[in-house]
């Protein structure tokens, strides 16, 4: 089985595996949960191996046909954009199970199930190279997030999974139709008379000013939903409140990220004069964002909330570097989504940590913790270091990548967003300071447990990745480049005729080896 | 004009499914008078009956013209007929053990069902108007002892009565219509209808006479404004035979109206006849899905929200093209699938058939009773569009051709619409998941065999077509060309 569809369907297979598993087993139902992600995430170190580094266009490439009457076909494939957050989504998965390893009581079996399913929608939407089949794994994942919150959450759980939910399926729809619309302008406008969703084919067709325009912010406003960009936020602090730690997890650290991915993979290729006429709104919006998210995390009395306010502030920078539009800025924003997924998801893992033990988020509650959870605090204090972007650590080179091309862009923007900076490192420190040091005031702080053994192997890996990335980025900054760089001659409409051709190739000679794999088949 | 012969050759295969049908309802009835002891295999009977009908259908029946040019055999015909057979047979799974149940279990609801069905598949081949009637009229009288087939519950009598009453009027506006588009076209053969209208003018005979059509056929699929009796009805009517009665007379409805369309088709760009079937779908969408919000009967929130499901076929038929023609047939057997499925989870609720199915009877059915709480989920999220499920497959059709016939402002209704339909659908999941039921009450539900074998064949078919539509719309698209070339 090619390796992108093992990636995919790996997932999905556990799931309905464990379906047939007997409810009482439960730690035979998490072990097999945990086993089958770490599986996924062992097959998928594959792409690394194989990966072509001077390539710009997708790179093990699957190509079958799914709809062939409306031209969808199944098609898979991997690039620069999206390597790193499939590897992240694969390696996030079974630290969840790990770390919920003792906390998990209520409807295990369902909960395992609920993820892996997660698991293979967030893959799908990442691989597909078919537009279609984005948008059904892009829909897949909310089914599984809304049960994760709606069952497993907290006391406002279904105010919270319903408004998820509503805002994200309103953006998806009139995405939907612009789906359609592109697909069909596509067709009309086709020489050979086929139709295509597949993306790259789709990157070809010519619209009309304003129907660019509103197929623009047709998709726009579903992928601004998922960032979700100021001011359409709202629905992200009751989500994650609400949410149990490992929903928050991937939410925060793969979910959010549907959403700039999108803006990278769809919006910016796809309506390049639009994406640059409107590129001004988007980066206001983004430093709006970044500054307020940062200030209302400021004033947060419950951590969790604190958190979820900081990953408006984060994804905001993202969305920053995106539509600044040049190779820095965005080689910055795709390395900081994977920072951001690894920053917030320790975070909210350590939140759950002490949650699980107090049973409180507030930071009145605690104080001088320090003391009595010392490996815990130390954890805690890198992954706040982490997101505040101390330099050595990988939150660092994303905002200064970001920070730095988004000034050649506009001054103004990245003068503005990097007061977020700032305000970042008081935000979070202040959220140390207040949870770690001074005095024990709290009687019932003085007897927690530390951390747990699965906990610190849930949180251990995510610190070497943190360390790894802010040493030495250019591992992962070297594979994305090629992409990185045509996408950006893409949008400003220097079509690099051999890259085209590159893919071309690429693509022809995937098709040779499906044909030639299914005659070894026959 | 050529004389047919009456009688064709073949014409036993051509109408060896109903023929099959209407012999076995009455096969059911003797069963059921002079053997009364071998009661239980009524439905075992009637299913095989409903098979054999279907295996005539794929495997026997010719295409062709039948009767004098009156009846035609097509694939798209066949097709339909096929979702017809399939939601009978459904009904008649979950109508088992519910009858058993409420111990009123008799031949007659079977025949009756069988009855139905031959109804349905003369307005699917009819060729001519008058026929198309007489099918429906069958059908109708079938419906109105099934609503009322509970006869001890006030709710059903009082159901029947209500469609009785309302279906009579309806059938007087079709055949009001069906005489005046005779006194203008001079027949109520489709094939003469067709020659007639490429060369004709509108005139106002003509517009009243679809608008009584339109009036008719609006009841029948209770299209908003005429679809106040849905609610009502589906209340009363005992559960399973809502479920039917919510998916095969519409149907059979929309593919009689796609061949007056069609055979419409020349003068339509001279009138705005579409344009009031435009708002007719806006109407319903609008209704069916802002109504059900507020509905906490499960059986009303299925009524309203088959209103807007109606609303969102008639999008396609307003431009008759071979790719909405295929939309319409993909719809209903998708829509047969889930809604029937989703009828048929509420009727294994052991309650009071006089006492609305609320919400809370469903209450934390999920993790209790795993099976019909995970076949509920799957038909709502399928109702509601949501991929991996065949409802994602089937609204996506409908808007494409909606788009590419240039009707972007109803695909745009259609969309904000079902984003209020998520709200009301996924409260049921949230009852079935997230709610605990209420202090001292578990619920109840009633299923055996039957019951689980239906909800079998929705899921596989709602998942099974979610992922490999490929075939269906192939099949469906090339009986929709054969269909439109003629």
């Amino acid at each position: 089985m090619p390796i992108l569809s093992t990636i995919l369907w790996l997932p999905l297979a556990a799931a309905v595996l464990l379906a047939f598993f007997p409810r009482t087993a439960e730690s035979a139902i998490k072990g097999f949960g945990l086993l089958a992600s770490a599986a996924a995430f062992v097959v998928s170190l594959g792409l690394l191996r194989g990966w072509d580094d001077a390539q710009a266009g997708f790179q093990f490439v699957e190509h079958k046909g799914w709809i062939p009457q409306w031209g969808i076909s199944y098609g898979l494939g991997v690039d620069g954009i999206s390597l790193w957050l499939v590897l992240l989504t694969t390696f996030l998965t079974p630290l969840i199970f790990l770390s919920a390893w003792n906390a998990l009581h209520k409807h295990p079996k369902e909960y395992v199930i609920s993820f892996l399913v997660m698991e293979t929608a967030m893959i799908g939407a990442f691989l597909a190279t078919d537009l279609v089949l984005f948008y059904v794994f892009f829909e897949l994942m909310l089914l599984p997030m809304y049960l994760v919150i709606g069952v497993w959450g907290g006391a406002n759980r279904i105010y919270a999974a319903i408004k998820f939910f509503l805002f994200t399926i309103a953006g998806s729809l009139l995405m939907l139709l612009g789906i359609i619309y592109l697909g069909f302008q596509n067709y009309h406008q086709s020489l050979t008379g086929t139709p295509t969703f597949n993306i790259v084919d789709l990157y070809h067709t010519q619209l009309t000013p304003q129907a660019q325009m509103l197929l623009f912010f047709a998709f726009s406003l579903a992928f601004a939903i998922k960032v979700p960009l100021f001011p359409l936020h709202t629905w992200l602090p009751d989500a994650h409140v609400e949410a149990p730690t490992g929903g928050s997890i991937i939410l925060a650290g793969v979910m959010l990220k549907m959403g700039t991915y999108g803006f990278l993979r769809f919006v910016l290729p796809f309506f390049p004069e639009s994406s640059s006429r409107w590129s001004t709104l988007m980066l206001t919006l983004s430093v709006i964002g970044i500054i307020y998210g940062a200030l209302v995390a400021w004033v947060q009395p419950d951590m969790k909330k604190l958190v979820a306010y900081s990953s408006v502030s984060h994804l905001g920078f993202c969305v920053l570097g995106i539509f600044a539009m040049n190779e820095t800025a965005i080689s910055g924003s795709i390395l900081q989504m994977v920072n951001h997924g690894l920053s917030t998801g320790a975070l909210f893992l350590l939140v759950g940590v002490v949650y699980e033990r107090r049973h409180t988020r507030l930071l009145a509650d605690y104080g001088g913790i320090a003391r009595t959870m010392p490996v815990y605090a130390v954890l805690f204090v890198i992954a706040v270091l982490s997101s505040v972007g101390l330099p050595g650590l990988n939150g660092f080179i994303g905002e200064f990548l970001i920070l730095s091309g988004t000034f050649q862009a506009s001054p103004v923007a990245a003068t503005l967003a990097a007061t977020g900076v700032i305000l970042a490192a008081i935000y979070l420190l202040w959220l140390v300071q207040k949870v770690f040091f001074g005095p024990i005031t709290n009687e019932e702080n003085r007897n927690i447990p530390d951390i747990a053994w699965n906990e610190i192997a849930a949180l251990v890996p995510i610190v070497v990745f943190m360390v790894w990335i802010g040493v030495h980025p250019n591992t992962f900054l070297r594979k994305m480049e090629p992409s990185v760089k045509h996408l950006v001659a893409t949008v400003r409409g220097e079509r690099n005729d051999k890259v085209m051709f590159a893919n071309a190739d690429a693509t022809a000679s995937a098709n040779r080896n499906t044909t030639a794999t299914a005659e070894v088949g026959r | 004009m050529t004389l047919h012969p009456l009688l064709e050759p073949g014409w036993v295969q051509a109408i060896l499914p109903e023929l099959i049908l209407s012999a076995g309802g009455m096969l059911l009835i003797l069963v059921d008078a002079f053997l009364p002891r071998i009661k239980g295999i009524l439905a075992p009977l009637a299913l095989l009956l409903f098979i054999a009908a279907a295996w005539a259908e794929a495997l026997i029946s010719r295409g062709g013209i039948y009767f004098g040019g009156t009846y035609e055999m097509s694939p798209i015909t066949a097709l339909f007929d096929l979702t017809f057979l399939l939601a009978g047979m459904l009904a008649v799974l979950f109508a088992r053990e519910y009858l058993e149940r409420e111990n009123m279990e008799g031949g007659e609801f079977y025949a009756l069902l069988l009855w139905g069905t031959v109804g349905m598949m003369m307005m699917a081949k009819g060729l001519d108007l008058l026929l198309i009637v007489l099918g429906l009229e069958i059908l109708s009288i079938c419906i109105f002892v099934l609503v009322g087939y509970n006869r001890r519950a006030p709710v059903s009598n009082e159901a029947s009565l209500k469609y009785f009453l309302m279906g009579a009027f309806a059938t007087g506006f079709i055949l009001y219509g069906t005489a005046l588009f005779y006194g203008a076209t001079q027949s109520t053969n489709i094939g003469v209808m067709t020659r007639w209208f490429s060369g004709a003018q509108s005139t106002p005979l003509l517009t009243v006479a679809f608008v009584l059509l339109m009036s008719g056929f609006g009841f029948k699929l209770a299209l908003a404004p005429f679809h106040p009796w849905a609610p009502d009805v589906y209340q009363g009517a005992p559960t399973p035979v809502a479920g039917w009665l919510s998916v095969a007379p519409k149907a059979a409805t929309l593919i009689a109206l796609v061949r007056l369309f069609n055979a419409m088709g020349p003068m339509l760009p001279k009138v705005s006849w579409m344009s009031m079937v435009a708002a007719l779908s806006t109407l319903s969408m609008i209704v069916g899905n802002a109504v059900a919000i507020v509905q906490r009967d499960l059986k009303r929130m299925l009524a309203y929200s088959g209103i807007a499901h109606v609303g969102y076929m008639t999008i396609a038929m307003l431009t008759v093209r071979d790719d909405s023609v295929a939309a319409i047939t993909v719809y209903t057997i998708v829509y047969a699938l889930m809604n029937i499925g989703a009828f048929g989870v509420v009727s294994l609720l052991t309650k009071n058939e006089n006492d609305p199915h609320t919400l809370d009877d469903i209450a934390g059915l999920g993790f209790r009773r795993k099976f019909y709480g995970f076949a509920l989920a799957i038909c709502m999220f399928s109702l509601s569009g949501l991929p991996p499920t065949a409802g994602f497959i089937a609204k996506f059709y409908i808007f494409k051709t909606a788009i590419e016939s240039g009707h972007t402002t109803v695909a745009l209704v259609g969309i904000l619409t079902s984003i209020t339909s998520v709200y009301y659908y996924l409260r049921v999941v949230y009852y079935l998941y997230m709610k605990e039921p209420a202090e001292g009450s578990t619920p109840a539900m009633f299923g055996g065999i039957f019951a689980t074998g239906a909800l079998t064949i929705a899921i596989i078919g709602i998942l099974g077509i979610g992922i490999f539509p490929a075939q269906l719309f192939q099949a469906a698209g090339n009986a929709a060309r054969i269909l439109l070339r003629q």
